[in-house]
C-alpha cells in the first residue's frame, strides 16, 4: 500500500508541509534555472539583445561552427588527463592510508594533509602554480642556478600541460578520498586469506585489491573529470591561448559577446554529455561493485 | 607420533599487557587440536602466530622441526579458515576455490586440467557442486564457510588452521558444520588446529584441547583430562559446570581423607587424595552433575542439608543452585533425572561419591570469602 493511499487528508496536509521546503528549493535552484537555460538556448540575439524564439540553430552551431566543438573536445581531453593524473597520484596515497597506516593518529594526520589545501582558496592555489612554473618561477630559478639553462624556459607555463598540472594538484584529494573509501571496505581478512593461499603481495594487489577498488577509481575519475572539464580559473591563470576551455568560452559569450543563446546551448550540450557520462560510469561502478 | 607444529615460548606484546605469554605446545601429525579460551585469552593470537599473520615478540614456531618464525605467510604450508570466511567477493565460488591452485599453475605445481578436476572434487566434498558459478554474496553463511573450507583444503596442506570458523553461524548450522568438520578430519587425516571459545565444540571435536586464559596456556590434554582432571581452578570452572571449593584436609589413621569446607561441611575425597597431609589447605572440584540431590522429606540416608535457591530447566537437565544454611556455602547441581516436586526454597539433602571429589590444588591458602 502506498503512503498516499493510506493517508488521511490530515496526514496528506502534513506531508505537504514537510515536503514544501525541499520542493521549493528544487524548484528555485533546479527547475527554474534549467528551464531558463533551455529557454535561452532556443532564442537568438539581435544587436546584442536577446530575442525569444524557437530554434535549434544554436544547438547545431555548437557542433558545426568553430571553435565550439574543438574547445569542447579539448576541455574533455584536459579533463581526461586530469582524471588519469589524479588517479595515478591518488591510488598509492589511498592505498597507504587504507592498509599501511595502523595508528589512528597517523591516519588522521595523512587525512588532514590531504584535506588542508582545501582550506586555502582555489584561486590562491592556482596562482601559486604560476609562481612555480613562470619565467621568474621556482623551477626556472633552480635550473638557472644549476647552470642547466642560460635563459628562463617558457615551456612550463601557459599551455595545456600547466593547466592539467594545476588541475591535477587541485582535484587529486577527490580521487584520494573516493579510492580510500572503497579500499577501506576491503576486510583485512581477505588480504590475509590471499597471502595465506600463497599469493605474493603483487598477486594480491592485481587479483584482489585492484579489482575490488575499481568502483572507487571510477567514482574518483568521474568527479575529477567533471570538475576539471568545467574549470575556468586554471585555464585563465596558467593556460595560454592554447588552453582556452569551454567555461572560458561560455563566460566570453555571456559577458563580452552578449550571445546568451549560444552560451545556453553550450551549457545544454555540456549538461547532456555530462549526464550521459555519469549514467554510464554509474552503471560501470555498479557492475564492478563487489558485495562484501 | 611425530610432532608437526611446535610453538616454543611464544610471546606477543601489542602494548599493554602481554597478549600471549610463554605459550609452548607441540601439535602431533594428523591431530585435531583445539585452542580454547574466552575472548582475550590469546588463542587467536597464538593461531595467527603459527600461521605467520602475526610475528611473535619472542619465541619461535617450528614446522617439522624447522624454525619457520620468519618465513612469510605465503610460504608456509598451512591454510587458514577465517571466522568471517574471507571469501574474495570479486570471484565466483569456483574461482575462490581455484585461487590457491591457480597461483601454483604459474609456479609449475599444477596443470590447469588438474586444477579443474581438483576444484570439482573439493566442491563435491563440501557439497557445493551446483553453486560453482555463484558469487559469494549469493550464498548462505553455511555455504560460504564450506567454500572457505574447500578453498583451504584443495591445495592439500598438511596443516589447516581454523579461527572460530563457526562463530558467525546460527546454532543449527553450527551443529551441522561440526559434524562435517569431524568427518573431513577423519577422511583427510590432516592436522587441524582449531580456535574456539565454545567448550562443548572443543571437547566434542578435538583429540586434545589447550585451555588458555589471559595469554597463558593453563592445560593441554585430552577432553577427558581437561574435564575430569583439571590442573587448576580456572580450568575446572571454565569447562562445564563445576563446584570449586576451598577447604582443609583431615586424614584418619585408616588413610581416608575428608575435606572440611566452609561452615564445617565435610566431604570425603577418594579420587586423588593419597598423600594429602592432615590440616593441609586444599581446593577441591566437584562436577555439578556429580552432586546428588534428594528431597529432604524423601527419607534419604545421609547428606548435607541444603536449600534450593534457583531452579533452571535446561531440557535434558535441570540445574539447581543450592545454599547450605548457616555456612555461606553455595553449590551448583545438575540432575538429569529430575525431582519433579523440587522447587524454590525446598529443603534437600546433598551428597557426593568420594570418588568424584577431586583435589585440584594443594597448599593453597584458604580464600578470604570461604
Amino acid at each position: 500500500m502506498s503512503v498516499a493511499a493510506a493517508a488521511t487528508p490530515q496526514d496528506r496536509r502534513q506531508l505537504l508541509i514537510w515536503l514544501l521546503p525541499p520542493l521549493l528549493w528544487f524548484t528555485v535552484f533546479m527547475v527554474i534555472p534549467y528551464g531558463m537555460l533551455f529557454y535561452y538556448s532556443l532564442g537568438s540575439t539581435e544587436y546584442m539583445t536577446f530575442k525569444p524564439g524557437f530554434s535549434l540553430a544554436n544547438l547545431v552551431r555548437v557542433f558545426r561552427a568553430e571553435p565550439y566543438l574543438s574547445v569542447l573536445l579539448k576541455s574533455a581531453r584536459i579533463g581526461a588527463f586530469t582524471a588519469i593524473g589524479a588517479t595515478i597520484l591518488a591510488y598509492p596515497v589511498a592505498f597507504c592510508l587504507a592498509f599501511h597506516t595502523r595508528s589512528a593518529r597517523a591516519k588522521f594526520l595523512i587525512y588532514l594533509l590531504v584535506i588542508v589545501p582545501w582550506w586555502a582558496a582555489y584561486l590562491v592555489k592556482a596562482y601559486a602554480w604560476k609562481t612555480i612554473l613562470g619565467t621568474n618561477g621556482i623551477i626556472n630559478a633552480l635550473l638557472l642556478d644549476l647552470h642547466l639553462i642560460h635563459e628562463p624556459l617558457t615551456l612550463f607555463l601557459y599551455n595545456q600541460f600547466s593547466v592539467v598540472l594545476t588541475l591535477v594538484y587541485i582535484f587529486t584529494p577527490f580521487s584520494i578520498l573516493s579510492i580510500y573509501a572503497q579500499l577501506e571496505r576491503i576486510p583485512t581478512s581477505i588480504i590475509e586469506a590471499s597471502s595465506n593461499l600463497g599469493a605474493t603481495t603483487l598477486e594480491t594487489l592485481t587479483k584482489i585489491i585492484i579489482p575490488l577498488s575499481i568502483p572507487g577509481v571510477i567514482a574518483g575519475a568521474i568527479i575529477t573529470f567533471a570538475l576539471a572539464t568545467g574549470d575556468f580559473i586554471a585555464p585563465a591563470l596558467v593556460g595560454g591561448p592554447d588552453a582556452i576551455m569551454v567555461s572560458n568560452v561560455v563566460i566570453n559569450l555571456l559577458g563580452v559577446a552578449f550571445d546568451w543563446p549560444m552560451a545556453a546551448s553550450i551549457g545544454i550540450v555540456v549538461i547532456g554529455v555530462g549526464t550521459a557520462l555519469i549514467s554510464v560510469s554509474q552503471y560501470l561502478e555498479h557492475r564492478a561493485q563487489a558485495r562484501f | 607420533m611425530t610432532t608437526i607444529i611446535e610453538a616454543r615460548q611464544l610471546q606477543k606484546h601489542y602494548g599493554g599487557p602481554l597478549a600471549v605469554r610463554d605459550v609452548s605446545l607441540a601439535v602431533n601429525e594428523g591431530e585435531f587440536l583445539s585452542l580454547l579460551g574466552a575472548s582475550g585469552s590469546g588463542k587467536t593470537t597464538t593461531l595467527r602466530m603459527i600461521a605467520g599473520l602475526e610475528s611473535p615478540t619472542q619465541g619461535s614456531v617450528l614446522f617439522r622441526g624447522q624454525d619457520i618464525t620468519h618465513v612469510p605467510v605465503a610460504q608456509r604450508d598451512m591454510r587458514m579458515v577465517f571466522q568471517d570466511f574471507a571469501l574474495f567477493p570479486n570471484l565466483t565460488v569456483w574461482e575462490n576455490v581455484a585461487f590457491g591452485l591457480r597461483l601454483r599453475i604459474t609456479r609449475g605445481r599444477y596443470t590447469s586440467d588438474e586444477v579443474k578436476s581438483r576444484v570439482g572434487q573439493y566442491l563435491e566434498t563440501v557439497q557445493l557442486t551446483g553453486h560453482a558459478d555463484k558469487m559469494p554474496h549469493q550464498l548462505s553463511g553455511g555455504q560460504r564457510q564450506r567454500v572457505s573450507l574447500a578453498r583451504a583444503l584443495v591445495t592439500d596442506p598438511p596443516v589447516v588452521l581454523f579461527d572460530e570458523p563457526l562463530g558467525s553461524l546460527d546454532a543449527n548450522m553450527r551443529k551441522v558444520m561440526q559434524l562435517e568438520l569431524k568427518r573431513l578430519h577423519r577422511e583427510l587425516r590432516k592436522t587441524f588446529i582449531y580456535v574456539t571459545h565454545d567448550q562443548e565444540e572443543a571437547m566434542g571435536l578435538s583429540d586434545r584441547v589447550a585451555v588458555l586464559k589471559d595469554g597463558r596456556l593453563l592445560q593441554l590434554g585430552t577432553p577427558d583430562d581437561i574435564y575430569f582432571r583439571p590442573n587448576c581452578a580456572a580450568v575446572a570452572s571454565f569447562i562445564g559446570a563445576a563446584n570449586v571449593l576451598d577447604g582443609v584436609a583431615a586424614t584418619t589413621p585408616g588413610g581416608t581423607v575428608s575435606v572440611e569446607l566452609a561452615g564445617g561441611v565435610r566431604l570425603a575425597a577418594a579420587d586423588n587424595a593419597a598423600g594429602v597431609a592432615n590440616g593441609e589447605a586444599v581446593t577441591i572440584m566437584l562436577r555439578a552433575e556429580q552432586v546428588r540431590v534428594a528431597p529432604a522429606a524423601g527419607g534419604a540416608a545421609d547428606g548435607v542439608r541444603a536449600q534450593v535457591t534457583e531452579r533452571l530447566f535446561l531440557g535434558e537437565k535441570v540445574r539447581y543452585e543450592l545454599k547450605v544454611p548457616g555456612t555461606g556455602l553455595r553449590l551448583t547441581a545438575m540432575s538429569s533425572g529430575g525431582h519433579p516436586g523440587l522447587g524454590l526454597g525446598d529443603d534437600v539433602l546433598v551428597s557426593a561419591d568420594p570418588g568424584h571429589v577431586r583435589i585440584i590444588a594443594r597448599g593453597s591458602a584458604p580464600r578470604a570469602d570461604a
